[in-house]
């Protein structure tokens, strides 16, 4: 599938800052994301990662600069003093964006299908009939239409998680922000969701990731962006990234990743010695 | 001691009574319910201003006698234009006011149980305010609840015994009326009890187990 | 809706009467119920199983009826079995006893608050049940169990406006007698509202006061 690339990037930020009280979070943050573009942000807890990625969603209303959605400002009405922009012109603004929570976040009096279509039916007024057609289709690209009658709780944390994707997939979102959708997963079910995040990306899927896993941003990611202390120290492809040795932070931040990874080779070796 | 024939004779006109009682906290329950949201839904809000307000509805609400709310209303609705309020309606209203500000503490527990993230990813699919309230919030908090607001329907049928003071015929109006015609106070009195029993003793059963299952499955 | 204040002024002396009959019943109510409520609580945790089913089937069915009837069984069918009170007495004794299945199980909550160590220490100390009760248990329960404490004073403040029904010239009582003789009746119970605001306002303060000077004592003595 060959994507043409506009000239518009699908989300731009332009020197976004945010405060809680007077900590200053995230500095003059500057990034675009081009559509079909997988951008991982990476760095250590702390960094303003996950801030950044929830201010791409005004869910944190960020202080200073700019967000635009495929060119439309998110959030604010144009021009100082800041002023919301109404809730219907924010829905409209962020309808073209889908968010996986680290926490999955599904409702647990409503059925995984219900979890899916319940948007469909209030907010784009679509048939039920038709809604569970869409819903049972997007059940199945995460692999879990047979469990469309579940409650989540009955559900494995994969399995939520995978649901989750589904649900804001059922609104045909052009940009998926990921915040850390693996954190909360017990080893052995952190695959299954990188499987669909990886499907969603060799789609074409414009998506934007906060994750600790390394090994899925070297393979999938486009560009890696590096944060520390609400700055952006370094970023660039994967490749390129993984091998910068001017940025003293950098270098010790994947160390411990790959101190840790080479313990477990050493176990394994061990193992099979 | 115990006239039978005569107390068996006033039966079928408590058992007729007791119809109004439970109509008139039933409907107590279900309006004070749609308050009780609203004033939950002020109390939580963002805004200071709808906070307060909230939080005088449930004070006035609350702090003041039921008895003397009952007749406020009951003198003052005809004030307002509205001369024709039959006792019934007087009634209920009372009644709705009062459960309407005990309601909304209730839920607020259950409102506050409930992980914001769910409603974020709820405001990130565009859902309104309004189908976040209804959809999202409300079940879930009535689910948490259900224990506390079984009590508050044993309270409202208790209290709607007051409403016998605007002239009601309710189930203790009745008994009153019974008892002043066959001087049989303390009978007639402990059949009045009886029947208060029969109605809140097994409610009270299904609030215990409700609660004892809640808390089972939150352990 | 013009409101005259002489309506008031004029009849001070009835109404603070009336005050003082509400303070009375209330604060008698009060303790009678605490007393009563303390007694069903201790027997519940120390007594035999009979004892506290008893003491189970007082409560539920005090729970299940309402004041106002619990009012008219004493009142007006007290005479039937020999038991003739006059309206006051008949009130304090319905409120106490009203009041004092949810003193019980408050302070119930209380004593099952207390972990059993402290009571097997006690045991071995050849401390007995009565002084535990009193020097070990009452102290620490009281700072768990005195905000609900303070809400169900609050709560019997309102009941007695109830006991206008019976006749009793508490607050209520002359309140409404004065409506009804001057056809005021929005102003009059606009006071009376007012009254019963400041009243319940008044003791939740009262009780927040304690709840800090009890947690005080407690902080100073684990540091």
């Amino acid at each position: 599938m060959t994507v043409t690339k506009t000239h518009r990037p699908a989300l731009a930020l332009r020197g976004v800052g945010k405060r809680f009280g007077s900590n200053q979070v995230l500095h003059n943050i500057d990034l675009e994301v081009q559509s079909s573009e997988v951008v991982c942000l990476i760095g250590p807890s702390g960094s303003g990662k996950s801030t950044l990625l929830r201010s791409m969603a005004f869910l944190e209303e960020y202080d200073d600069g700019e967000v635009f959605i495929e060119g439309q400002l998110l959030g604010w009405e144009p021009g100082l003093p800041r002023k919301r922009t109404s809730r219907a012109h924010l829905n409209k603004v962020r309808s073209t964006i889908g968010m996986v929570f680290q926490q999955f976040n599904l409702w647990p009096h409503m059925s995984v299908l219900g979890n899916v279509t319940e948007a469909l039916i209030r907010v784009r007024r679509i048939a039920s009939g038709e809604a569970r057609q869409r819903g049972l289709a997007m059940l199945e690209k995460v692999g879990l239409a047979h469990k469309a009658d579940a409650y989540p709780a009955q559900l494995s944390g994969g399995q939520q998680q995978r649901v989750a994707i589904a649900r804001a997939l059922a609104m045909e979102p052009h940009i998926m922000l990921f915040d850390e959708p693996t954190s909360a997963l017990d080893p052995e079910l952190v695959g299954e969701v990188l499987h669909v995040m990886k499907q969603l990306a060799a789609d074409g899927m414009t998506m934007v990731v906060v994750t600790h896993e390394m090994g899925f941003a070297a393979q999938v990611a486009d560009t890696v962006v590096f944060l520390d202390q609400g700055q952006i120290v370094a970023r660039g492809s994967p490749q390129k990234l993984f091998h910068m040795t001017q940025h003293p932070r950098l270098q010790q931040f994947l160390q411990n990743y790959l101190d840790r990874n080479a313990f477990w080779q050493d176990m394994k070796e061990e193992a099979t010695a | 001691m115990f006239d039978w024939p005569t107390l068996v004779e006033s039966l079928p006109l408590l058992a007729k009574s007791l119809l109004v009682t439970l109509e008139s906290s039933l409907a107590g329950l279900g309006i004070g319910f749609v308050i009780g949201v609203l004033v939950c839904s002020l109390r939580l809000s963002l805004h200071p201003l709808w906070r307060r307000l909230g939080g005088a509805y449930i004070f006035v609400f609350r702090g003041i006698p039921l008895l003397v709310q009952l007749l406020f209303i009951y003198y003052f609705l005809p004030r307002i234009g509205l001369p024709n309020v039959s006792p019934l309606a007087a009634a209920i209203t009372g009644l709705s006011l009062a459960a309407g500000a005990y309601i909304a503490e209730i839920l607020r527990g259950g409102f506050l149980a409930i992980p914001e993230g769910q409603l974020e990813a709820a405001h990130m699919l565009g859902l309104s305010p309004l189908d976040v309230l209804v959809r999202i919030q409300v079940p879930q908090a009535v689910r948490l609840t259900l224990p506390a607001l079984i009590n508050e329907m044993i309270l409202l049928i208790k209290a709607s015994s007051l409403i016998s003071v605007v002239g009601l015929a309710e189930l203790t109006r009745t008994a009153q009326n019974i008892a002043a015609s066959n001087y049989l106070f303390l009978q007639t009195y402990l059949v009045l009890a009886l029947f208060y029993c029969l109605i809140n003793i097994p409610l009270a059963c299904a609030g215990g187990l409700l609660e004892r299952r809640l808390k089972r499955r939150l352990a | 809706m013009i409101f005259d204040p002489t309506l008031i002024t004029e009849r001070l002396g009835d109404i603070s009467n009336g005050l003082l009959v509400t303070l009375e019943t209330w604060f008698a109510g009060v303790a009678m119920g605490a007393a009563i409520g303390l007694l069903i609580a201790v027997l519940q945790v120390f007594g035999g199983a009979w004892l506290r089913a008893l003491l189970r089937l007082y409560i539920e069915l005090i729970r299940a009826t309402p004041f106002l009837v619990q009012l008219f069984l004493l009142y007006y069918g007290g005479p039937s079995f020999g038991l003739e009170l006059e309206a006051t007495t008949a009130g304090i004794l319905g409120l106490g006893i009203y009041g004092s299945v949810y003193f019980a199980e408050i302070f119930r909550t209380g004593f099952e608050s207390i972990p059993k160590g402290q009571l097997e220490a006690a045991d071995c100390l050849g401390i007995t049940r009565l002084q535990c009760i009193w020097r070990i248990q009452l102290p620490q329960m009281l700072v768990l169990i005195l905000p609900a404490l303070v809400n169900l004073v609050t709560i019997l403040c309102k009941e007695t406006a109830v006991l206008s029904i019976i006749t009793i010239p508490e607050l209520t009582m002359v309140m409404t007698g004065i409506g009804s003789e001057t056809f005021a009746f929005v102003e009059t119970l606009l006071v009376l509202c007012v009254a019963y605001l400041v009243l319940i306002e008044l003791s939740s303060r009262l009780g927040l006061f304690l709840e800090r000077r009890v947690g005080r004592f407690l902080q100073r003595q684990s540091t």
